[in-house]
C-alpha cells in the first residue's frame, strides 16, 4: 500500500513536469492555431539564458524573470519575423518550420554551451516532506504549484479576459477577426510571446532535475503532446490533469501490469488517448468546435 | 567489395555536374590497396596519415560523442605540433583527424563511413554500439580498419567474428563482473536491486555481475527493474526497489540526469543502499555532488583513467598535459563532464604505438601492430590498468579497478567495506 | 492565400526559357522520358562509387517520402508514423535474409506485413480526426523502438541486425556500389510509376476530396474512411518497400532506425521536396540523405544548427516545397498570373482544386490538424 501510494505521488511530480510544456503548447495552439514543436527548445534556451545569468552572479529569481522577458521577445520575434509567412498558408508547412526552429535553436544551444549536462540551480530545496508513509521532495510541491496557479491564470486568460477573447478570435477566424478591427498581427506576436514566456517558466521548473542540455526537453514533449490532446486542446485545466493522469497511470501500469512493465509503460498515453477519442473526440475537457461545410 | 582501381570518368553528364555540387571531396582513392603489399594504403603518405571518426556530435549523445573527439584530436594536435610521429616504417607523420557527426543514426553513420572509407588510413574512437555495427561488415568487406572504438559490445573484440575491428573500452561484462567479483567477497550477507538500462549496454553489466556472484551464497538479488535511455523520470522504479529494502543497487544507467535523479530519489525515500555506478555515470563533480553521494555508506564504480576532476590527480603531471591539450588543440574548453574525453585521448596514445610498430604504411600492417601491443600503460591510465591487444576476446582494455567514493574524488579498494 | 506571394518571389519567370507549349508536347515528353531513362541507365557507371552509394540512399528515403506523400500530401491525413513502417519492413527483410528464404519472398512480406500492420492500425485511427490521427501515429515509433528491443530473439534486441543480400552477380561486370544502386533504381521506380499513376487515377481524385474537406466528399458518395484506410494501408506498403531497400542499401538495423526523431525528419523531408508531388518525394529523399552530409562537410559540430538554418531558410523562399521551384521554372511564364501553383503544392488538377479553399475559412479551423 505504501507502495502504491508513493507510485501515485511519484507519477503526479512527473506528470507535472510534462504539464508544464503542455500548457505552453496550448497557449500558442489557442493563440495561433498552430501546434509548436520548437516550444520545448524554446524553453531549453529561456533556460540557458538563465543558467548563464546565475553564472555571472545575478541571482536565480531575477535571473529567471530575466529569461521570461527575453522569451516574450523572442516568441513574439519569432512569430512576427518567421511564422508570420507561414501562418495562413499549409498548416503542414507551418508545422515543420516549427521543427525547422527547434533544430536551429537546439543546434544553436549546443555551440553556444556544448551538448554537456549543465547543473541547473532549484528554485526550491531538495527537502524530503514526508506523511503517512509517502515522501515527497518540496521542489516537487513548488513545481506543482507553480503549474497549478500558471494553470488557473491561463483558464482565467481565455475565459475572462477582453485579450484572451481576441487572441482566441484571431486563432479561430484571423479574417473575421481583422474585421472586427482586432490588431491581428500584434495580437499574434503577443500569443507567441506568451506561449514563449510560460515556455521559460516551465524550462526553469524541470531544469534543475532533468539537468541542462539542449535536448533536454525533447523526450517529454512526446508526453507533453499526449497531454494536450488528452485533455483537449481548448482547456488548461483538462491539459493539467491529463498529464497527471499520464504520469500516474504510467507508472501503476509499469508496477502492476507485467505485460506493459517498465519498457512499454510509454504506450500508456497513447492506448489513453486512444480510447478517450473514440468516446470524447474533443478530449476530457475541450469543447467541441463547430466544423463548416 | 572491390579493391581495383576504378578508372571512371565522370564527365560529361548533367547529373553528374548536378551531383558534384552536393557530394563533396567523392574522389575515388586507390580503393584499398592493401592486396599489394608494400603499396601505401589510402589516407597515408609519407608525411601524414587521415583517420576517420563517426561518432554523435549532436543530439541527446552528443556529449560523449564530442568527447570521443576531442581526446584523440588533442593527443594528435599536440603530437603534431613537437614535429609528427616517427612511424616503424621510418617516416614521420603527423596525424589529421577527420570526424563526422552521425547522430546515433546507424544510417548516418554507415554514410559516414562511405564517405570517408576511400581517404581515410583508418576509422577509430566513435561510440556507440548501433552506430559501430551498420558499417562492421562493410568495413571487414573493405578491408578498413575499425580500430579501438567506444562501445563496450563483446562483437568487437572477437578476432574470428571481427578480423578488422577491436573495441578500446572493457566490455560492459569485465566491467560488472569487477563489482560482482568484490561483492562477493564481502564477508557480510547482501541483499541486491538491480537497475538496468533495457539495451546491450545495461544487459552486459547485469550479465557480467551476475556470473559473479553466481556461486556467492552472501548474495541475493531481489528484484530487477529496467528503463528506457529515453525516459524522463526512474522515480517509479526506486520507489519499487526501494520497498525491497536492499542493501546495494546495482544501477548499471549510462544517462547522467537519470543517474542524478536516482541518487535524490533513494534519499527522498530514506532508502540509503550502497550504489554500484558504471565508469562512464560515475563523475565525482557531474553526478555524485549534485546527486547527494555521500549520503550513502558507500558509492562504487570501476575505471581505468584517472579522474581530471579528483583532486588527487590535481598535480598529476598527465592530467595537467591533458587538460592542457584538450583545450589547445582538441576544442574543449571546459574540463570534461564525460570519461570518455580521457578514453579517447588514450586511444590516441595507443594509436601512437601502433604506428610506432607499424612496419608499412599499409592497413594490413596498421592491423597486424594493432593486436601486437602489450601491457602498455597508456597516459591517465590508473596503477594495476594498461592495454593489452594481444589477448583474443578482449577489449584493448579489459582490466578495471573498483573505486569508491571518497566525497572528492575516487580511491581503488580490493574490498567491500 | 500567403504562399501565393512566393510564386513572385522566386526568379522563375525571368529564369523560364522554352516556348510555352513546349513541354506539353507529346514527342518532347516521350523524349524527355526518354533521356531520363538513358541518364538512369548510365549514371550508375559513370558516377564515382561514393556518389552511387549516396544516390541509393536517397532512393531508400525518396520512396519512404513517397509513402509519406500518399496520405500526408495527397489525402491531408497527418501521419508521424512513417518510419515505423520502414522499420518494420527492414526487420522483415533481415529476419528473411537471415533464414535464407528465397529473396522475392522476403521482398513480398517486406511489403505485405507492414501493409497489414498498416491496414490495422488505419482502420482503427482513421476513425478519429486530425491531430487524433497525428497522435496515433506518434506512437507507432514510441512504441515501435521498445517493443523492437523486447523481441529481442527475432529483431537482435538493441544490437540491431545485420543482413547482406549479395554484392553484384558474378559475370555482370558490375561493381557492387552499381548493382546496389540498379536494384533501388528498378524497385524505386516501379514504385514511383504506380503510384503516379495511382494519384493521377480516381483513386487520387478521391483522395484529394477527401483531403479538401470530408463533408463534401460524404455527399458525393466518397467515403472519407474509406479512402483514408486505402491511403495509410498503401502508404504503409510503400514504407515496407522502403524498409526492403534500406536493408538492401544500408544491410543493417535496429532499434535507433525508427526513433521517433527520424520520423519528424521525414515528415519534414516531405514538406520540403513539396506536399502532394511525386518529384517532391524524389527531392525530399535527396534532401533528407544529401543535407546532412553537406552540413558534416561545412562544420561537423554544428549539423544542428546548420541543418535548422537551412530547412528555415528553404522553406521560408518555398513554402511550398523545392517540387514548387521546378514548377515555376517550367510552368513559370505561361501561368506567372495563377499564384495557385505554387500555393498548392501538387501536380494534380483536383487536389489543386481540393487543397486551395477559395476564402481561407475553414483551412484556418484545420491548423489544428497539424
Amino acid at each position: 500500500m505504501g507502495t502504491f501510494v508513493q507510485l501515485v505521488v511519484d507519477g503526479l511530480s512527473t506528470g507535472s513536469v510534462y504539464a508544464a510544456i503542455a500548457l505552453a503548447i496550448v497557449l500558442v495552439n489557442q493563440a495561433t492555431g498552430l501546434i509548436n514543436f520548437a516550444q520545448g527548445g524554446m524553453a531549453v534556451l529561456a533556460a540557458y539564458v538563465a543558467w548563464a545569468l546565475t553564472n555571472r552572479g545575478v541571482p536565480l529569481v531575477l535571473a529567471i524573470l530575466l529569461s521570461i522577458v527575453f522569451s516574450f521577445v523572442l516568441g513574439a520575434v519569432v512569430e512576427r519575423y518567421l511564422m508570420r509567412r507561414f501562418e495562413r498558408g499549409d498548416p503542414d508547412t507551418a508545422v515543420v518550420v516549427t521543427i525547422g526552429l527547434l533544430t536551429l535553436i537546439t543546434g544553436v544551444a549546443g555551440w553556444l554551451w556544448t551538448y554537456n549536462n549543465q547543473s541547473f540551480p532549484s528554485l526550491f530545496p531538495l527537502d524530503t516532506v514526508s506523511f503517512l508513509g509517502v515522501s515527497v521532495s518540496i521542489r516537487s510541491i513548488g513545481t506543482t504549484l507553480v503549474i497549478v496557479v500558471v494553470m488557473a491564470l491561463l483558464q482565467a486568460l481565455f475565459v475572462g479576459t477582453k485579450l484572451g477573447l481576441a487572441l482566441r478570435a484571431v486563432a479561430i477566424n484571423p479574417q473575421s477577426a481583422s474585421y472586427s478591427g482586432l490588431p491581428v498581427g500584434r495580437l499574434l506576436m503577443v500569443g507567441w510571446g506568451l506561449a514563449a514566456a510560460l515556455g521559460a517558466v516551465a524550462g526553469a521548473l524541470v531544469a534543475p532535475q532533468l539537468t541542462l542540455t539542449p535536448g533536454m526537453l525533447d523526450n517529454a514533449l512526446v508526453y507533453a503532446l499526449a497531454a494536450v490532446i488528452l485533455g483537449g486542446l481548448t482547456s488548461p485545466v483538462g491539459v493539467v490533469v491529463a498529464a497527471w493522469i499520464i504520469g500516474v497511470l504510467e507508472n501503476l501500469a509499469a508496477v502492476y501490469v507485467p505485460f506493459i512493465g517498465y519498457d512499454l509503460k510509454v504506450a500508456v498515453p497513447f492506448i489513453l488517448i486512444f480510447v478517450v477519442l473514440i468516446v470524447r473526440p474533443q478530449g476530457l475537457f475541450g469543447r467541441k468546435t463547430v466544423v463548416r461545410v | 567489395m572491390n579493391t581495383h582501381l576504378r578508372s571512371r570518368r565522370a564527365l560529361g553528364l548533367a547529373v553528374a555536374s548536378a551531383l558534384a555540387l552536393a557530394l563533396p571531396a567523392c574522389a575515388e582513392g586507390g580503393g584499398g590497396g592493401s592486396r599489394s603489399s608494400g603499396e601505401a594504403s589510402p589516407g597515408i603518405t609519407d608525411d601524414s596519415v587521415t583517420l576517420g571518426i563517426t561518432t554523435p556530435l549532436s543530439g541527446t549523445t552528443a556529449g560523449p560523442g564530442t568527447c570521443t573527439v576531442a581526446g584523440v584530436k588533442a593527443y594528435f594536435g599536440k603530437k603534431n605540433a613537437d614535429g609528427g610521429i616517427e612511424f616503424g616504417d621510418g617516416k614521420t607523420r603527423k596525424v589529421e583527424i577527420e570526424a563526422l557527426d552521425d547522430t546515433y543514426d546507424p544510417q548516418k553513420a554507415k554514410a559516414n563511413y562511405d564517405q570517408l572509407k576511400n581517404d581515410v588510413f583508418a576509422m577509430t574512437a566513435g561510440l556507440g554500439t548501433p552506430t559501430n555495427r551498420a558499417w562492421r561488415e562493410a568495413a571487414i568487406a573493405d578491408e578498413v580498419p575499425q580500430a579501438l572504438i567506444m562501445t563496450g559490445d563483446p562483437l568487437f573484440s572477437d578476432t574470428d567474428e571481427s578480423p578488422m575491428q577491436l573495441g578500446f573500452v572493457p566490455i560492459y561484462q569485465n566491467e560488472g563482473e569487477a563489482f560482482g567479483k568484490l561483492l562477493a567477497g564481502s564477508s557480510q550477507d547482501h541483499k541486491v536491486a538491480i537497475l538496468s538500462q533495457n539495451d546491450d549496454f545495461g544487459e552486459g553489466y547485469v550479465e557480467g555481475f551476475k556470473s559473479a556472484v553466481e556461486d556467492a551464497d552472501n548474495i541475493e538479488i531481489v528484484k530487477e527493474l529496467t528503463y528506457e535511455a529515453t525516459d524522463t523520470s526512474v522515480d517509479a522504479q526506486i520507489t519499487e526497489l526501494s520497498s525491497t529494502g536492499a542493501d546495494v543497487i546495482f544501477n548499471a544507467m549510462s544517462v547522467t540526469p537519470l543517474t542524478i535523479a536516482a541518487l535524490q530519489k533513494a534519499q527522498q525515500l530514506n532508502w540509503k543502499p550502497s550504489w554500484f555506478l558504471p565508469s562512464n555515470t560515475s563523475s565525482p563533480g557531474a553526478i555524485l555532488q549534485p546527486g547527494g553521494a555521500t549520503a550513502y555508506p558507500g558509492v562504487y564504480s570501476v575505471s581505468f583513467a584517472k579522474a581530471p576532476a579528483s583532486p588527487a590527480f590535481a598535480q598529476d603531471e598527465d592530467v595537467v598535459e591533458y587538460l592542457a591539450a584538450l583545450k589547445q588543440y582538441g576544442d574543449y574548453p571546459e574540463p570534461p563532464a564525460f570519461p570518455h574525453c580521457q578514453w579517447s585521448w588514450m586511444v590516441g596514445a595507443t594509436l601512437e604505438q601502433v604506428f610506432m610498430k607499424m612496419e608499412e604504411p599499409t592497413r594490413a600492417s596498421f592491423m597486424e601492430a594493432l593486436r601486437s601491443v602489450k601491457d602498455f600503460e597508456a597516459p591517465l591510465m590508473l596503477p594495476d590498468t594498461s592495454v593489452n591487444t594481444t589477448e583474443d576476446g578482449q577489449p584493448a582494455v579489459s582490466t578495471v579497478v573498483v573505486q569508491k567514493y571518497n566525497g572528492k574524488g575516487y580511491d581503488t579498494v580490493e574490498s567491500f567495506q | 492565400m500567403a504562399s501565393a506571394s512566393a510564386v513572385q518571389a522566386t526568379p522563375s519567370p525571368s529564369a523560364a526559357s522554352p516556348a510555352p507549349s513546349f513541354t506539353e508536347r507529346p514527342w518532347v515528353r516521350r523524349a524527355g522520358a526518354l533521356l531520363l531513362l538513358v541518364v538512369l541507365v548510365v549514371a550508375p557507371l559513370v558516377l564515382p562509387q561514393f556518389a552511387n552509394e549516396t544516390l541509393a540512399r536517397v532512393g531508400v528515403f525518396a520512396v519512404a517520402v513517397l509513402g509519406l506523400n500518399v496520405v500526408m500530401g495527397y489525402t491531408g491525413q497527418v501521419s508521424l508514423g512513417q518510419i515505423f513502417f520502414l522499420g518494420l519492413g527492414a526487420y522483415v527483410t533481415a529476419y528473411g535474409v537471415q533464414h535464407d528464404w528465397n529473396v522475392v519472398v522476403v521482398f513480398l512480406l517486406a511489403c505485405v506485413v507492414p501493409a497489414v500492420a498498416g491496414l490495422v492500425v488505419a482502420l482503427a485511427a482513421a476513425r478519429l480526426g486530425g491531430l487524433a490521427i497525428a497522435m496515433v501515429t506518434i506512437a507507432l515509433p514510441i512504441v515501435g523502438v521498445p517493443l523492437a528491443k523486447r523481441l529481442g530473439d527475432v529483431t537482435g534486441g538493441s544490437q540491431g541486425i545485420s543482413a547482406r543480400m549479395g554484392g553484384a552477380p558474378e559475370g555482370s561486370g558490375l561493381y557492387n556500389d552499381q548493382w546496389t544502386l540498379y536494384v533501388v533504381l528498378v524497385i524505386g521506380g516501379i514504385v514511383f510509376l504506380l503510384t503516379r499513376s495511382l494519384v493521377r487515377g480516381k483513386f487520387g481524385r478521391a483522395f484529394a476530396i477527401v483531403k479538401g474537406n470530408e463533408h463534401v466528399a460524404s455527399s458525393m458518395g466518397i467515403s472519407p474512411y474509406r479512402y483514408k484506410v486505402l491511403a495509410f494501408t498503401i502508404a504503409s506498403l510503400i514504407g515496407g518497400v522502403s524498409g526492403f531497400l534500406y536493408m538492401y542499401v544500408i544491410q543493417y538495423t535496429s532499434p535507433e532506425t525508427m526513433s521517433f526523431g527520424h520520423s519528424i525528419q521525414l515528415l519534414a523531408a516531405m514538406v520540403i521536396g513539396g506536399a502532394g508531388s511525386i518529384v517532391g518525394s524524389i527531392l525530399g529523399g535527396a534532401y533528407y540523405v544529401l543535407v546532412p552530409q553537406l552540413t558534416n562537410e561545412i562544420d561537423a559540430s554544428l549539423t544542428a544548427l546548420l541543418q535548422g538554418a537551412i530547412l528555415l531558410a528553404v522553406l521560408f523562399v518555398l513554402p511550398g516545397g523545392l517540387a514548387s521551384l521546378l514548377r515555376a521554372v517550367t510552368r513559370g511564364r505561361r501561368r506567372s498570373g495563377a499564384g495557385n501553383g505554387a500555393a498548392a503544392p501538387s501536380t494534380t488538377p483536383p487536389s489543386t482544386a481540393g487543397s486551395a479553399p477559395a476564402a481561407g475559412e475553414p483551412e484556418t479551423e484545420r491548423h489544428g490538424h497539424a
